[in-house]
């Protein structure tokens, strides 16, 4: 390539350039970023270079970088003279000759288009490339472009890495051109220090005050060094910025080295970069070969040499003065601070070294100025910074934004969420030596000195999601362990300090940590913290700091209860769906003992995990489906109709059934002289009175109704949990010896003081009948009803009336189940909900169905008001329309008003809106409350409440939730009493040992899922009568063969 | 009240180690007839008591935790006894017991009881409590009071840490005691 | 004449040359810091961290065996926070390697002991990792036990800034540094080693000692190092 030493060439190799860029044929660049060749890149390239050069097309083929949406990957760009440039995205080599067949009509693969480019800011320059294409929406209209401000990446993915012709074109070297001709490296060093450049490595120190530094330090000789030794797991911005615009850090670097008076400028790429590596390389030489870089740059006189080194890979490398002694060929160990690298640096020299981000940002400062610079970001933090977003987000990539965007807008609107179902844990930042920060932090503006504030830190620029799949306790492990295996070993707190804080990591996730080894763990990390040579050491205890302050309760969990509700720590669990399964079930067990075709053993072993098998088999909320590891196969195991198969099987062979009684009352402890008064016959009651009756114990339940079962019999309508199946189940209750006191109510026929009085412990367990009522102009009306005594008159079969239309408000189990209780009463139903579908929290089956038979769902309509006739009753019901708004503390946006006003006609309004506790009977004992109010206070592990020998589970310590999550309260609260009763542990000697095969399938099973089968809606929705119909023996059969067996250990 | 009701009830313990702690004990010279007048002997290598007695208002342990044996006295001890004192290296860390700690128990019984012998080689197995795979010291198995180094604690160490005690005050040890 | 600065150490006013550490401001004025990485005519490298103060208006805690004293410092060596940070630092070297006290030619006269016994360490609240280190016991005249080194480095900054030799170096990383004879020879096949035997001399502890030494034998001579780099001169 010619020289560039005047203005004349430089506008030449300009206008060579944008011949490239644009020229008057097809231009197809494919993204070949190491992202884009790992996901197949190479072989779409060649395809299109074989099809081009066989059909003799003539189009402009280029290898680009990468345009940052990695989950889209790979990517294409293509565009017609004139015409805007389109990304098509995950391009596979097939797509080829379609693609080219649609170009050579003069068309664009709209279906394989993500967006198009009309027009770029190259920031140093801006290039038009044409308006078109109007059902292609622009490059930021797409969510994960939205927002995002591309500065630091303004030519990656579009230019070619490898031409520097490209690069001059768009307004590349002109900065240096600037700078050289200008003359004046201290105004250059002003404008840096106005712009409040900060470096982008981490630390944040203001770039310009690092230069002035360096330029006032005298010596001969004087080193600028580029720190391109990324490290962090899950970051890799700098190799993409390297990759795909190789030119605007050698610029960078060579303005650096002009304003500081640098000789020498040296490149610290880690060697794992091999593509970063060669395109550098390249770039370097091309930069040499124009007269860009070398001696007598651009015929200005100024020479700076550009060499590069590969660093070993060795994480401690990133930190400065390590980086030094590594350049110097010395061992990578850090040295003290001062003397500082702008005093005494490589080789004792003054030496300045800044990150690969920090160079991208120095040509637009220079062409744009400080003014401009600071008009983006914060105010203390101004520009943009590149994250890597990875993780459990939907849409993950390289993502540049605002300095002081907030947390959420990264992982809502631009990452969009975690997967349907799941809910965000945390964001960890800045990598290994970052913090994580919870979700309800997320209002967050992510800078420097707000990420510190919560103990984490800018970093690199790592953005790592996590779901509540993710045991953060695991995650402090996790980076401990990362940051232990790359402590350099020079200073004491790092070395043996971290040593010890992974032994203790060790210990929390195999359920071995004591209360004292939490203290201990605090302890030494501030200790490293406060006490470490370099950097590393001084962050290592980020990821444990933050995470027992903002996750305190996980720890708890793993020491206390021996649980990781994330079911990432394998000690401490069976498998995902014992650890996901409230009443802790054994399922891997019964599905074995039913594929073994032994369903007399399946039937025990049920039961003995959970005594209303049946029930929980119709209405559980399942949240095994959602850990089964079969889903990445194909669908989850249906574990619950599995149960419900071995319940039913069971109930309807007498014989069978009798000999599983004989074997479950053969486990029954011997009596032990101890009485326990239960409070309601809810599935919260039932289940604890059931096990402390087992453990030998006498359990006594008072209940205010005249049968047992609390919503099971009362809530839950007769098509969803038939009476006689549940009566069936409160057989096996008392079976096991549990006694019933009914029509009583606590409070009022007997006293709490009395029963204290009579027995050694008293466990309360009532459920949420008291209705919560909105506030709602109209609710005073004649026909507007709550849904539980709804529900509950209809199952008491008293006398219900209901009107022709009916509306039900509300999106959780009771208003569906209202919705179809009043479909079979003879209404037509609508149910109004103020947020999406996938935001309800009833069982998605169950408003499948409520659907199916007729019920409409009114999506974004927040009600307004009830409106009424002159004899005051129910005439219509108004909505507001809503829109989603801001994301909120749950994770979902929250439903802002439109102003738009629905109106429904009806003559029933069912108020479905949630359910509290009636709690007057305990205040009046003097058990202290939640801070709420609403709910009593117990010891998260006990249950205990604030008197002793008196425990509380279920709804009573929740608020309103499911059978299951009710149960396994009452399971624990059993467990708990009896071994303060005892005064030993017992609770294990209650399972006898099963003998079932011990290996996992070489293979899944062919069979894919079997949903339940359901009656016609048609015939069903005019009935009472169950709904679903459980599943063939041959079903129930092929499903515990779909098992994967996580329960099995392999060797020890 | 009567003269043997205020005396209080010392218990010592030798687990895995030399004795020279109790040795060092009994070095306490004259000061163990003071002693005498103030405390009851109720379990130790110096006295009958078979089964360690209920309700033990010091016990002064030396040795490591090394077998199983070792873990399940200490552990009866920690419930019976008000305060606990690892007297001594090996009880405070693991000392010359330790030694072993860096190969596998078997390992390092084969290389005693079969490479290390000529006749009869062999790995006693009755007769003698299984080994733990470390020996270590007592505060990793059960909490600890108070901790005496020394191979041995000095003998004036042992007499100010009993004296401190039976005056109701928490000894002191900074700058009194030392490992080795 | 050199330039004279004034500071503040625990309260009490200090003037030493400009270019001393805090940590030799401190002993100028009859202070002893703790430290065990610092040796008196070695360069500093600020490894075992329990020389750290606290310096008012810095939040920060500052090793004072690497920062230069500076005018109008004011400089806390004690403080809560700080011993009870050296304490850990004690106790995580007593837990990191073997250091059994009873059997080693260094009871009694070995600077991590007498650390530990000042600081009132009676016991070590971390687990003991119980690795096993190697012994080099290759040379005629010393040995080389591992299981009681502390990486403190005085051996490799004597040999290679005093004898002229580097016979030493660190291999490895994190818990698994250690130290190293040339290029991971043994130390009786090093062709570079003077045997002048310094590094024994300057060592804290009984990882480098001499031959013949039973139990409590092994005194070391650290001072007479620091006097020859003090007649030597050049070294502050």
């Amino acid at each position: 390539m010619r020289r560039i030493d005047d203005l004349s060439s430089f506008h030449a190799a300009r206008e060579a350039g944008l011949a490239k860029l644009m020229p008057n044929v097809p231009r197809i660049a494919v993204g070949m970023g190491t992202c884009g060749t790992g996901n197949g890149a190479e072989a779409v390239y060649h395809a299109f270079a074989d099809q081009i050069q066989g059909r003799g097309l003539g189009y402009k083929l280029v290898r680009t970088g990468c345009f940052g949406a990695c989950s889209e990957e790979p990517l294409v760009n293509v565009r017609l003279p004139g015409k805007p440039l389109v990304v098509l995205h995950r391009v596979q080599a097939s797509d080829v000759t379609a693609i080219l067949d649609d170009i050579a009509a003069g068309r664009i693969p709209a279906e394989l288009a993500l967006c198009k480019i009309e027009e770029w800011d190259h920031i140093t320059s801006h290039v038009q490339y044409g308006c078109d294409y109007r059902e292609i929406p622009l490059w930021n209209e797409i969510p994960f472009f939205q927002g995002q401000k591309k500065l630091v990446l303004r030519h990656c993915g579009l230019i070619s890495p490898l031409d520097i012709e490209e690069y001059i074109a768009v307004g590349g070297y002109e900065a240096l051109y600037k700078v050289l001709i200008d003359s004046d490296p201290e105004r250059v060093i002003e404008q840096i220090k106005l712009a409040k450049l900060r470096g982008r490595g981490g630390a944040g120190y203001l770039t310009g005050l690092k230069w002035e530094m360096m330029r006032k330090a005298q010596s001969g000789q004087k080193y600028l060094i580029c720190n391109a030794d990324e490290g962090d797991p899950g970051a890799y911005m700098n190799r993409n910025e390297i990759e795909s615009d190789p030119h605007s850090l050698i610029e960078g670097m060579t303005i650096g080295g002009f304003v500081t008076g640098a000789t020498e400028g040296i490149l610290y790429v880690r060697a794992e970069y091999p593509l970063a590596v060669h395109r550098l390389q390249q770039a370097i030489e091309q930069a040499e070969g124009c007269g860009l870089l070398g001696e007598n740059i651009l015929g200005r006189g100024f020479s700076f040499k550009l060499s590069m080194v590969e660093g070993a890979g060795a994480f401690v490398c990133g930190e400065e003065t390590a980086l030094i002694r590594s350049l110097e060929g010395k061992a990578g160990r850090p040295t003290p601070r001062p003397p500082y690298p702008a005093q005494k640096g490589l080789y004792g020299k003054p030496t300045n070294i800044n990150n690969v981000e920090t160079w991208y940002n120095v040509a637009p400062i220079v062409i744009r100025g400080a003014n401009w610079f600071q008009e983006t970001g914060s105010a203390k933090s101004p520009g943009t910074k590149v994250f890597s977003l990875v993780g459990k987000v939907q849409r993950t990539g390289l993502v540049e934004m605002p300095l002081g965007t907030p947390l959420k807008t990264f992982v809502y609107d631009v990452g969009g969420g975690v997967a349907p179902g799941r809910s965000v844990k945390s964001v960890q930042t800045g990598g290994p030596s970052g913090g994580c920060i919870p979700q309800d932090m997320f209002d967050t503006p992510v800078d420097y000195e707000t990420l510190a504030q919560l103990g984490s830190i800018m970093g690199s620029g790592g953005m790592v999601v996590m779901d509540e799949d993710n045991c953060m306790v695991d995650v402090a492990r996790f980076f401990v362990e990362f940051t232990h295996s790359e402590s350099c070993g020079k200073c004491v707190p790092c070395r043996s300090g971290l040593d010890q804080s992974l032994r203790i990591l060790n210990k929390f996730t195999r359920g071995q940590a004591t209360e004292a080894d939490l203290v201990t763990l605090d302890e030494i990390s501030r200790m490293i913290r406060d006490m470490s040579l370099c950097g590393l050491g001084q962050t290592a205890p980020n990821p444990v700091l933050t995470t027992i302050r903002h996750f305190r309760n996980e720890f708890e969990d793993h020491l206390r209860a021996k649980r990781c509700r994330a079911g990432v720590c394998e000690d401490l669990a069976l498998s995902p769906c014992e650890n996901s399964c409230p009443l802790h079930m054994n399922i891997p067990r019964f599905l074995e003992l039913l594929k073994e075709d032994r369903t007399e053993d399946a039937f025990l072993s049920v039961i003995l995990d959970n005594p209303l098998p049946a029930s929980t088999g119709r209405v559980c909320q399942h949240p095994c489906d959602n850990r089964c590891r079969r889903a990445g196969v194909d669908d989850a195991v249906n574990m619950r109709d599995v149960h419900r198969f071995i319940a039913d099987s069971a109930f309807a062979d007498d014989a069978l059934y009798a000999r599983a009684m004989a074997r479950l009352l053969a486990v029954r402890k011997a009596a032990t002289g101890k009485k326990v008064a239960i409070i309601g016959a809810g599935p919260t009651g039932l289940a604890c009175a059931y096990y402390l009756s087992l453990l030998g114990h006498e359990a006594v339940i008072y209940e205010s109704n005249a049968a047992a079962g609390g919503m099971l019999r009362y809530a839950l309508p007769d098509y969803r949990l038939p009476k006689d199946t549940l009566d069936r189940e409160i057989g096996i209750i008392e079976g096991a010896g549990v006694k019933f006191v009914f029509n009583t109510v606590v409070g009022r026929d007997v006293m709490l003081n009395d029963l204290a009085g009579e027995y050694d412990a008293v466990f309360l367990s009532i459920g949420t009948w008291k209705e919560s009522w909105v506030y709602l102009p109209g609710t005073e009306l004649t026909g507007v009803i709550p849904a539980l005594p709804f529900l509950e008159a209809v199952a008491k079969q008293q006398p219900v009336t209901v009107g022709r239309k009916v509306t039900v408000i509300g999106g959780g189990n009771a208003a569906i189940d209202s919705a179809r209780t009043a479909l079979r009463l003879g209404a037509e139903v609508t149910i109004l909900y103020r947020r999406e579908r996938k935001d309800m929290p009833a069982i998605p089956e169950e408003t499948e169905a409520a659907e199916a038979e007729g019920a409409k769902i009114v999506f974004l309509a927040a009600p307004h008001r009830i409106v009424g006739d002159a004899e005051g009753r129910v005439k219509a019901i108004e909505a507001v329309k809503t829109r989603l708004g801001e994301y909120d503390s749950s994770g979902r946006r929250r439903p802002v008003p439109t102003g738009e006003v629905i109106r429904f006609a009806c003559d029933t309004v069912v108020l479905a809106v949630g359910e509290t506790v009636d709690l007057d009977f305990v205040k009046a004992s003097g058990l202290k409350l939640q801070e709420s109010g609403t709910m009593l206070e117990v010891d998260r592990y006990s249950l205990e409440t604030s008197r002793k020998n008196f425990y509380a589970g279920g709804d009573l310590i929740t608020g309103a939730s499911n059978v299951s999550n009710a149960m396994g309260y009452g399971k624990k609260a059993a467990r708990n009493i009896d071994q303060r009763l005892m005064a030993e542990k017992r609770w294990s000697q209650l399972w006898p040992d099963f003998e079932y095969a011990q290996s996992a399938p070489h293979h899944p099973s062919e069979s894919g899922r079997h949903h339940v089968r359901e009656v016609d809606a048609a015939v069903r929705a005019k009935t009472f009568h169950e709904a679903t119909l459980g599943l063939t023996p041959v079903e129930a059969m092929e499903e515990t063969c779909r098992c994967l067996r996580c329960d099995v250990r392999n060797g020890d | 009240m009567s003269a043997a009701a205020v005396k209080a009830r010392v218990a010592t313990v030798w687990l895995d180690g030399c004795s020279g702690c109790h040795m060092s004990l009994l070095d306490i010279d004259e000061a163990l007839a003071v002693l005498a007048g103030r405390i009851r002997l109720v379990f130790g290598p110096l006295v009958d008591a078979q089964e360690f007695p209920e309700e033990v208002d010091v016990t002064l342990v030396e040795g490591a935790v090394s077998s199983q044996d070792d873990l399940r006295l200490l552990q009866a001890i920690r419930q019976r006894t008000k305060l606990l004192i690892a007297l001594g290296d090996c009880a405070v860390t693991g000392n010359v017991p330790s030694m072993r700690n860096g190969l596998p128990v078997k390992k390092m019984l084969e290389s005693i009881y079969i490479q290390g012998v000529t006749t009869a080689p062999g790995v006693p197995k009755t007769g003698v409590p299984s080994l733990l795979k470390h020996a270590s010291p007592l505060h990793e198995s059960v909490r600890v009071d108070l901790h005496v180094p020394g191979c041995p604690p000095k003998p004036e160490a042992i007499a100010f840490v009993l004296k401190e005690l039976l005056d109701g005050r928490k000894p002191d040890l900074t700058g009194q005691v030392k490992f080795g | 004449m050199p330039n004279m600065i004034s500071l503040r150490i625990d309260g009490e006013l200090v003037r030493v040359e400009e270019g001393h550490t805090i940590f030799q401001a401190a002993e100028a004025a009859g202070k002893q810091i703790p430290g065990l990485c610092q040796m008196k005519g070695l360069s500093p490298v600020g490894a075992c961290r329990l020389c750290v103060v606290e310096l008012a208006g810095v939040n920060r805690l500052l090793p004072s065996c690497t920062t230069p004293a500076q005018e109008g410092m004011s400089v806390t060596t004690q403080s809560a926070r700080i011993k009870s940070y050296r304490r850990m630092i004690v106790e995580l070297l007593l837990a990191e390697r073997n250091h059994i006290c009873a059997v080693c030619v260094s009871n009694n006269h070995c600077e991590l002991q007498a650390l530990a016994m000042k600081l009132g360490v009676t016991h070590v609240r971390y687990t003991y990792a119980y690795r096993s280190f190697p012994v080099d016991t290759s040379h005629p005249r010393f040995v080389l036990d591992h299981n009681r080194c502390i990486v403190c480095t005085r051996c490799v900054r004597v040999c290679a800034e005093m004898e002229g030799a580097h016979v030493w170096d660190v291999m490895g990383r994190g818990v698994g540094s250690r130290l190293v004879c040339e290029l991971n020879r043994s130390w009786g096949q090093a062709s570079s080693c003077t045997g002048c035997g310094k590094c024994v001399q300057v060592c804290p502890t009984g990882a480098l000692a001499e031959k013949g030494c039973a139990v409590e034998e092994m005194i070391k001579r650290g001072q007479s190092i620091s006097r020859l780099a003090e007649t030597r001169g050049g070294v502050l």
